[in-house]
């Protein structure tokens, strides 16, 4: 499902170049909940980014069912994001001018390959899924922090990808809805089938995952 | 698809209404500026080049004592009862003057014209010479003047192929002249020399006819000098070859009214031009800080799928929407402006004679329409580079709050 090879991240500062992934070698079986742990700064999240084809890798290769992702064009890699990557976010990602369903269905309407009665109709059942099936039209702010986070998730699986990446999705919620939002990403990783990657330096939610790559100064360590 | 990105970028315009008001306001008052500038400077251009078309003489020759008005726009002879030879001038083969026409002007009372006690100038022209009177017509039948017509000064009433009474005598109004803001024209009722004679007997009643109609006659001669002959030249060749004349030339009014028109439309074109500058320079500073603040949710946009293209769309949509409504206002602003120009600047103009021509309503209408498409241009350039530049980074160096 996931391969990388060689994965090198670096970032140019004043202070010259920092190494924030280097060298990662990474193989995430279909279906399967995997988690990325390590203390801040180990270069997880920049390991997310550049599988989930948000950040360009400074070297090696990142495929997803056999595609090499970095070697699509621009307008290619965002249409495989669209169609076979969902996002979860360390925070509520949600654009503050749409109502929860626009927010949901965005991401299908972006791809243009679906009628928007049929998108607005898949988002109203996974925003119903998520509890939230009374708060289709309200705004981000009038929701909680932990509905918005629910919102997200569901707006990650609008177009049914085969690949969740949550980045740290509880980090700023508190301990009852921590566990909700476990068990909705749980949930849709058993019920659908969909490939989780959860990245966390919180050990009791990696001890869920089927797969745990521990990550310290940008290297797997275990 | 499309109406995602329109609703998209209306609800970003909403979510700052101050910021977006004072971007549409900015670009109002520059393309108010543009659009009023551009309408004046057109029909201010025309306006001239009908004035210059409908100037007057550039020198007059009158009996010694005879009064004359001199305007800016032209010259014209007050009614008197001194007259000079028909032929004066011709006989002087004067080689520094190029046109001369001949006008006979006479004051009558009781002649029907206007009310009872209303006195009126009649003022004969060879239609075949004259070059101060016809270039004054505003309206006019379709057809050459004849015998038995007139044309009314801008201050009387008639209409165009109405039948008007001269001391009982039926006449055809003709035309009518333009404002020229001279008293004597405004108020005076043109016809040809023939038609004019027919009156002298009427004029005369039981009394003397006026000089001015005998035949051979003229009450003075409005002239144009020679390419390259100077008023000096002509003044001075005048007057020694012909006796009992005074030679009145233009004062310098026009040519100062010109120069200030000329430095008027050099003023409105600097104005337009800092004002366009200036506002893409900000529209393109503020829009700058706008896609930086919304890095973020670029980044976002980009992560969930959107495409580079569609990023730049929807920040174009953004700017044009705000530009574009801006650019509508400033039009809308630009005619109240015209509207105070043309109740100040231009009735003041046409009282001294100078005419105001606005430029017909189609190109108006074609120059409201370039003005908002021009709004429009600054602000896809001034979004452009920004928009460009954050649609090229990473979509997480965007989510993270980079770039």
């Amino acid at each position: 499902m996931l391969s990388c090879r060689q994965l090198r991240k670096s970032y140019l500062t004043e202070r010259g170049d920092v190494t924030a992934v280097a060298g990662i070698d990474l193989e995430i079986e279909a279906g399967r909940f995997s988690a990325i742990i390590g203390r801040s700064g180990s270069g997880k999240s920049s390991l997310m980014a550049m599988i989930g084809g948000l950040s360009r890798p400074s070297d090696g290769s990142v495929r997803v069912d056999g595609v090499d992702i970095w070697g699509l064009s621009d307008d290619a890699l965002a249409a495989f994001r669209n169609g076979r990557i969902g996002f979860v976010f360390q925070f509520a990602s949600l654009l503050p001018t749409l109502r929860l369903i626009d927010n949901v269905a965005l991401p299908a309407m972006l791809g243009g390959r679906r009628v928007a009665r049929d998108v607005y109709d898949k988002a109203s059942t996974l925003l119903g899924r998520m509890g939230l099936g009374d708060h289709l039209d309200a705004y981000p702010s009038e929701v909680s922090a932990g509905e918005q986070r629910r919102a997200v998730i569901a707006r990650a699986l609008i177009n049914d990808p085969a690949l969740v990446l949550a980045d740290e999705p509880t980090s700023d919620l508190d301990e009852q809805t921590e566990i909700e939002i476990m068990d909705e990403l749980l949930a849709v990783n058993r019920e659908l089938g969909t490939t989780l990657v959860l990245v966390t330096h919180n050990l009791s939610l990696a001890e869920q995952a089927q797969q745990i790559v521990h990550i310290a100064n940008g290297v797997v360590v275990s | 698809m499309r109406w995602l990105l329109v609703s998209l970028a209306l609800q970003n315009l909403g979510r700052r209404k101050a910021r977006s008001l004072l971007l549409v306001a900015a670009v109002a008052l520059g393309s108010s500026v543009v659009f009023t500038g551009a309408i004046l400077m057109r029909s201010i251009d025309r306006s001239m080049e009908v004035g210059f078309t409908r100037m007057g003489a550039d020198m007059m020759v009158v009996p010694e004592g005879a009064l004359t008005n001199i305007t800016a726009a032209l010259l014209v002879v007050e009614p008197t009862d001194l007259v000079l030879d028909a032929d004066a001038l011709a006989k002087g083969q004067l080689t520094s003057l190029s046109r001369v026409a001949a006008q006979k002007i006479v004051r009558v009372e009781h002649s029907g014209i206007g009310s009872h006690h209303d006195s009126a100038d009649l003022i004969g022209f060879e239609p075949a010479r004259d070059f101060t009177v016809q270039p004054w017509l505003s309206e006019k039948l379709n057809r050459p003047l004849q015998p038995g017509d007139v044309i009314l000064g801008a201050a009387r009433e008639g209409n165009l192929g109405a039948q008007l009474l001269i001391f009982g005598k039926p006449h055809v109004i003709y035309g009518r002249l333009a404002r020229t803001g001279v008293g004597t024209h405004e108020r005076g009722v043109f016809m040809s020399f023939a038609t004019l004679e027919a009156l002298a007997s009427a004029i005369g009643g039981r009394g003397k006819q006026p000089a001015a109609l005998a035949p051979d006659k003229a009450s003075g001669f409005l002239v144009e000098l020679a390419p390259g002959a100077t008023a000096l030249q002509a003044r001075f060749a005048i007057l020694s070859s012909v006796k009992g004349v005074k030679v009145v030339a233009g004062d310098t009014t026009l040519s100062g009214i010109r120069q200030g028109l000329a430095a008027l439309l050099d003023g409105i074109l600097a104005l337009m031009a800092l004002m366009f500058a200036s506002t893409a320079l900000m529209v393109s500073v503020l829009f700058s800080a706008i896609v930086t603040e919304r890095r973020v949710e670029l980044g976002l946009l980009k992560a969930i799928g959107a495409r580079r293209s569609q990023v730049l769309g929807m920040m174009v949509t953004e700017a044009v929407l705000a530009t574009g409504v801006g650019g509508l206002l400033g039009v809308v602003l630009g005619v109240l402006v015209m509207r105070l120009f043309e109740r100040s600047l231009v009735y003041t103009l046409e009282n001294v004679g100078v005419p105001f021509i606005w430029i017909d309503t189609p190109r108006m209408i074609a120059f409201a329409a370039g003005a908002i498409v021009l709004a429009c241009i600054i602000g896809v350039l001034g979004v452009l580079y920004p928009a460009w530049r954050a649609s090229r980074r990473d979509a997480y160096d965007l989510v993270r709050g980079e770039g």
